[in-house]
């Protein structure tokens, strides 16, 4: 009769513990509760099976330990938990019982473990002024924070030692990690100095007293949210540390950390995570089990990393084979829903593939919630596009067989019409007919004729030179000439040549220089500037500029540069230069056989001033339209390079590259030739003078004058700016520009 | 080692390596499916831990690849959602809580908090995600009142590119996105303004739909959405009455894009509307062969860009815009414009293959658009075709096609019919009884039709006898039918009117051939009776002249023939179909020889 109503009084409100098996049950029995006089305050304990064939738990005759010392104590607190005992190396259910003092001052831990015996012992206690939630772990021993620092108490070499961990860490998680002697290790922030921003992740074993970078069980971030985590493996190569752990965060998440690094996350669906327990359900691989407070208990399978099953109203759960077939099932007691019933006596037994028992459930089938919708979905989806990528599969076989049909077809055909003599006839393609349709006018084709006109050169008697001018470009100097030629007298092999005019020697030297012809437009007195804003077909252009020009139809207009380097004129001291136009005359356009004759002619002297800036009238403001801007585009156009290459879009169409270019490169339109856009951003290295005609929507020419860097560089952003699909090639054996819009002043 | 750096790198790394796996083979659905989970598990693991100014960035660009992903798969509210969570969580850090009441709103007061912060760009990139996605549930006006062209327009233009690839220059491994945020926001002003345009058109801005449109066109585009800038452009301008200026355009739109159809049919219909019916069957017989191209039915732009253009244009007024008949529907306008101006033997042989790729059983090649004008049903097929036979002078493939007709429909015709009024009609009325009927109405007057041809068929062989035969098959058949009212209205294109036009015909027929056969008082009969079922009926009135002049009755006939060429001729006739017409193959009388007579009889 006793022994029945002590049991049921120890089932009533139990601490449960797994062992081998087995349930172990504890309970508090406060004094005053006690009848008779001898019996204080004692722990109760006692053990539970599994039996299949009832499916119940059988209960063994409980124990109890009486656990003295304080005489009375105001508040008693017991927690369990399986330890292994290093000592004995067997793992141990162990009890931690806080006792708090009557003025709440001190409180009173011991610790006490469940011998083989089925003795509960008291192992070791200890009294502290303020109360902690200890931690018990391998040792036995006993971690817990305070106050920033981590303390533990464990029975080494038969003595009770408390120790502070010497390193301050914050957050702390505490875990065992499952080395060949395992280790139970604090993990925690360290602050090396005071400001927050160079906190580092910390590990400290506490049996060897080692300290260890903590980030490679969980990195940085996830310290401060995890709120319980279970090591899964631990090995040390090389002297690394190689870590396998699972944490459950505070952002609703179970994390998988592969030496530091996130693996895989799960959602969960409950909040306030409490503990991590693995199950090994054999074939079909491992469980964690997470339980939540409140009693919600979540499984997620270690594989696919996916939620399993989710409980609710959930007392304890337990991960142990309780039903002796060398797997591990998980046990779920359920609470009390108002029902009088044995806590014990509301159960399940699972191990969500296959195994299933349960008692005193509402329904007899299992109280399995149906796995998350989303399982279902992902299932269905993996399925789809397994079928998806099976058609397209078939698809393809089918296409090609199709080809392949058609070309021995096709080959059959011609075999047939070789032997027969036939010739093959090929079916033009059935777009032709729509070209019919449309009269398409090739503006290209306009253009091109009126580039050869004016190419055409005129003839003169005598060339008459309009201006003599010279610019210094860095350490070059550019001189030019702009002749005016009667068109009735083609000339041809028209050069420039400077000569040094010394006051020692009497022979004038010539210098080497490289010229270039520009053909210009004839001056037109009622040009203007709006025309560098519309941009207008070639053709009109050109009609317009005949009209204005009745008078001078037989003239035209033509800039000579050549470019020197300035050390030779400076070597030969000389100051003042003389310049020489050299061309070739011929009569009679058309007779290749009258021989053509050279002619020099003097066009003038240049004073060489080594002071004179580069920074000209142009680059300071390229809006305006003077002789002088003129000159100095001329100058720029003979000093840089100059590449030319052909954009071609098939696909895509390439927008407003004019606008790009000014908007987004920050290039300025040169008004006195509004073909020019000049970008001068830090000296003449980077001078870059970019010319675009758009062709078609789909196609455009770009001239780039610069240096080779600048205009790679400018290539390189282009590039980036332009269609994927974009080829850019560049225009060889394009004749030298003629500056057919540079608009007279 | 600095842990934070280091996670970053490693998620910064399997971004990156995700957006290359993806870049490999996007356009497979089942891996653009698996890019997706793949991209929300890595989101998973970047927003598992606390909000850090750092990794802001690589968040920002995972939401993006993900919010991509589940765009381009038309899931707009899990990429809406993902997209505001995300913006949130990272405002969290600058303390602001953008609660607004809805999203303009919400995007009002993010681009305001994260002017200039450091992730300014990845908002901007985001908010480019939340225009295709407003674009793609077609609202504009949302598009329209935010002024998205003009906030993301440095994004557009490349100024942020620049950026982004100075700062490769400096760190290798920033997170690479899945597509370029400047190509899509190309893509998206573009298609904007083209939903626009076609927006404004349907409603009827002509003229600010131009302008717009026109601004559009200077715009970097695939080459089919140019072409569909051309295109509408050339809409706008035919609303706006200027034909000529219309048809540049479509010219314009199908000289950028060979494969836009729709040009083509455009232009055919404007042809149509001026009036000019050469062109009209030219640009009909370009439009049926290009439809008949294997490479018109694959849409050009499937690979070239992740987000399509179908994607993102899919309002009502646009596909309205593009629709295009299919190639047979194509093909019976084509012969019906061919037989009926002038080009009869080509009418014939669009007749006869229409009518053989409606037989042939695998229909490939054939591109159902859309069936907007459906096409006639089959037995009023072989009825035109026969019609254009005869017309060619084919009296005897027209005898067979009549034969098929009456053939299939011989079995079903009904021993008497009602025909009501159907006005008179209540909505009410089973749906299924009425189609029943007018079904058995159909049957009878195909068959009817269908004698009558052979009867003209007949008449052309000069075979009088059998002509006679027809037409009073035809006749027979047409009395089955009795009005539920006397005093129906006849309205164009109803039953009613085919029937009388059917008794007019057949009536005027057998009247003719018992002329030739000089039973003159039975034709007397019989025009008689046809010019009261079909006043306008000019062969009948004709004839009736000319019978009444043989019997004598000079002044009645010179009154008959008067009153006869004082109608318009076929003025009521285009709409009908071309077995319904006056055949113009019987015997003839000479008007001028007619009022030679007239003159002869003198005044009375």
């Amino acid at each position: 009769m006793m022994e029945g109503s002590h049991s049921e009084e120890l089932y009533r409100n139990p601490h449960l513990l797994s062992l081998s098996g087995k349930i172990i049950v504890f309970n508090h029995t406060p004094a005053s509760c006690a009848k008779d006089g001898d019996r204080g305050e004692s722990i109760s304990h006692g053990h539970a099976s599994f039996e299949r064939a009832s499916c119940r738990f059988l209960k063994a005759a409980p124990r109890a330990v009486a656990i003295g010392g304080m005489k009375t104590s105001a508040h008693v607190d017991i927690r369990c938990k399986c330890a292994v005992d290093v000592q004995r190396r067997v793992t141990t259910p162990c009890v931690l019982v806080t006792r708090r003092s009557e003025k709440g001052a001190s409180f009173r831990y011991s610790l006490l473990t469940l011998s083989r015996s089925n003795r509960l012992e008291p192992c070791f206690e200890f009294t502290l002024p303020y109360e902690m939630k200890g931690s018990v772990l391998r040792g036995p021993t006993v971690l817990w924070s305070h106050a920033g620092h981590v303390f533990y108490t464990s029975l080494q070499a038969g003595e009770v030692r408390q120790r502070q961990i010497p390193l301050p860490l914050s957050h702390c998680v505490f875990g065992e990690l499952p080395l060949h002697r395992g280790q139970v290790f604090v993990l925690g922030l360290h602050n090396e100095c005071e400001d927050q921003t160079t906190s580092r992740v910390l590990g400290y074993m506490v049996e060897s007293g080692q300290a260890f970078d903590g980030s490679v069980v969980l990195p940085l971030p996830y310290v401060g949210i995890t709120r319980c985590m279970l090591v899964l493996s631990a090995d040390k190569e090389d002297g690394a540390l190689k870590v396998a752990a699972v944490a459950a965060t505070s952002h609703q998440q179970l994390v998988y950390f592969q030496n530091g690094n996130v693996k895989d996350t799960c959602p969960l669906p409950f909040q306030l995570p409490e503990d991590i327990q693995l199950a090994n359900t054999g074939r079909n691989g491992f469980l964690f089990v997470i339980s939540f407070h409140q009693g919600h208990v979540c499984a997620v399978w270690k594989e696919t990393f996916q939620i399993a099953s989710c409980w609710s109203g959930v007392s304890s759960v337990h991960v142990d084979d309780f039903l002796g077939c060398g797997t591990d099932q998980i046990l779920l007691f359920f609470r009390d829903g108002g029902v009088k019933g044995l806590p014990l006596d509301h159960f399940l037994i699972t191990d969500l593939c296959g195994i299933s028992y349960s008692h005193g459930q509402d329904t007899a089938a299992p109280k399995q919630t149906s796995p998350l919708p989303e399982n279902n979905l992902l299932t269905l989806q993996a399925l789809e596009s397994r079928l998806q990528s099976g058609l397209t599969v078939l698809q393809e076989l089918q296409r090609e067989v199709r080809v392949k049909d058609r070309v021995v077809q096709q080959s059959v055909q011609a075999l047939n019409d070789v032997s027969s003599g036939r010739e093959l006839v090929l079916t033009p393609p059935e777009q032709e007919g729509l070209s019919a349709l449309w009269d398409s006018d090739d503006e290209s084709n306009d253009e091109a004729s009126d580039d050869k006109t004016q190419d055409m050169p005129a003839v003169s008697s005598n060339p008459q030179i309009d201006k003599l001018w010279h610019r210094i470009a860095e350490d070059r100097i550019v001189v030019g000439v702009i002749l005016m030629i009667d068109s009735s007298v083609p000339v041809a092999s028209v050069s420039l040549s400077i000569l040094t005019e010394t006051g020692q020697s009497s022979t004038p030297a010539v210098i080497q220089t490289q010229s270039q012809v520009l053909w210009l437009p004839t001056p037109c007195p009622s040009s203007s500037s709006s025309a560098s804003t519309l941009p207008e077909p070639a053709a009109k252009r050109c009609r317009q500029r005949i009209a204005s020009t009745p008078n001078d139809l037989n003239t035209c207009r033509m800039a000579v540069t050549a470019v020197s380097r300035l050390t030779p004129l400076l070597n030969s001291g000389c100051v003042k230069c003389r310049v020489m136009l050299h061309y070739v005359q011929r009569q009679d356009a058309f007779s290749l056989l009258s021989s053509p004759t050279p002619v020099v002619l003097h066009c003038g002297q240049v004073a060489v001033d080594i002071r004179s800036d580069f920074q000209t009238q142009l680059l300071k403001n390229p809006k305006l339209k003077t002789d002088e801007v003129k000159e100095d585009l001329l100058c720029l156009l003979t000093v840089l390079d100059r590449w030319v290459f052909h954009i071609d879009s098939p696909d895509h169409s390439l927008g407003d590259i004019d606008g790009w270019i000014q908007k987004i490169v920050g290039c300025k339109r040169v008004d006195v030739s509004p073909q020019y856009l000049l970008f001068d951003s830090a000296g003449p290295s980077a001078l870059i003078l970019l010319g675009w005609r758009q062709i078609t929507p789909f196609q455009g020419e770009l001239s780039v004058h610069s240096s080779q860097l600048q205009m790679l560089k400018f290539l390189d952003s282009l590039l980036a700016y332009l269609p994927v699909s974009c080829s850019v090639q560049p225009v060889k054996d394009k004749n030298l520009p003629s500056v057919t819009h540079l608009c007279p002043c | 080692m600095y842990q934070p750096t280091c996670l970053l790198n490693t998620w910064v790394q399997e971004n990156n390596e995700l957006v290359k796996k993806w870049k490999v083979r996007s356009r497979a659905q089942t891996h653009l499916r698996w890019c997706s989970s793949e991209f929300y598990k890595l989101l998973r693991k970047t927003q598992g831990v606390p909000p850090h100014p750092d990794h802001v960035h690589l968040e920002l660009s995972v939401v993006y690849n993900a919010c991509v992903c589940a765009t381009v798969q038309s899931q707009f509210t899990e990429a809406q959602l993902l997209l505001t969570q995300a913006i949130q969580r990272a405002l969290q850090m600058t303390s602001d809580d953008p609660v607004a009441p809805d999203l303009p709103a919400f995007w009002r007061k993010v681009l305001r908090s994260v002017v200039n912060t450091a992730f300014n760009s990845c908002v901007l990139d985001l908010l480019c995600l939340q225009w295709a996605m407003w674009l793609a549930t077609c609202q504009l006006k949302t598009i329209q009142e935010f002024k998205l062209s003009s906030l993301v327009e440095t994004r557009g233009a490349g100024v942020g590119d620049d950026k982004r690839s100075e700062a490769r220059g400096k760190t290798s491994d920033a997170p690479l996105l899945v597509t370029d945020p400047r190509r899509l926001v190309e893509l998206l002003q573009i298609c904007t303004s083209i939903a626009q345009g076609a927006e404004r058109l349907s409603e009827d801005q002509s003229s600010e739909a131009l302008s717009g449109l026109q601004k559009a066109s200077s715009l970097p585009a695939p080459r089919t959405l140019v072409a569909y800038v051309h295109l509408l452009s050339g809409s706008c301008l035919s609303h706006m009455n200027c034909p000529q200026m219309a048809l540049q355009c479509y010219r314009k739109a199908l000289e950028t894009d060979s494969c836009c159809v729709c040009a083509l049919y455009q232009s055919m219909l404007i042809y149509r509307q001026l009036g000019n019916t050469q062109a009209e069957i030219q640009a009909l017989r370009l439009l049926h062969s290009m439809l008949m191209l294997p490479s018109a039915t694959v849409p050009a732009l499937a690979g070239t860009h992740l987000f399509s253009p179908s994607l993102l244009l899919c309002s009502q007024s646009l596909s309205s815009l593009l629709l295009v008949p299919s190639a047979l529907s194509v093909l019976h306008n084509l012969a019906l414009k061919c037989a009926l101006h002038g080009r009869v033997s080509e009418g014939v042989e669009h007749y006869l293959d229409l009518l053989a790729a409606l037989h042939s059983e695998d229909q490939h090649g054939v591109r159902v658009y859309a069936e907007a004008p459906r096409l006639p049903r089959l037995p009023e097929l072989y009825l035109e075709a026969g019609a254009a036979l005869l017309m060619a002078r084919r009296s005897a493939d027209c005898m067979a096609l009549c034969n098929e007709v009456i053939s299939t429909t011989l079995e079903l015709l009904p021993e008497r019919l009602v025909l009501e009024d159907p006005e008179e009609r209540s909505e009410a009325e089973t749906r299924d009884v009425t189609a029943e009927g007018e079904d058995k109405m159909a049957m009878l007057l195909w068959a009817g039709a269908a004698y009558l041809l052979q009867g003209h068929c007949h008449t052309h062989l000069k075979d009088w006898k059998q002509a006679v035969n027809h037409f009073t098959r035809c006749i027979n058949l047409l009395v089955k039918v009795r009005c539920k009212k006397t005093d129906m209205v006849v309205k164009q294109g109803s039953d009613l009117c085919v029937l009388q036009r059917l008794k007019g015909l057949s009536l005027a027929g057998r009247g003719i051939a018992f002329t030739q056969t000089n039973h003159l008082r039975e034709a007397l009969r019989d025009l008689l009776l046809s010019l009261q079922a079909f006043p306008e009926c000019v062969g009948a009135g004709l004839w009736c002249g000319e019978v009444l002049w043989r019997l004598g009755r000079r002044q009645e006939a010179v009154a008959c023939w008067e009153k006869t060429w004082s109608f318009t001729t076929q003025s009521s006739a285009e709409g009908l179909p071309l077995y319904l017409r006056e055949p113009q193959s019987g015997p003839l009388l000479d008007s001028k020889e007619l009022r030679h007579r007239i003159q002869e009889l003198g005044p009375t």
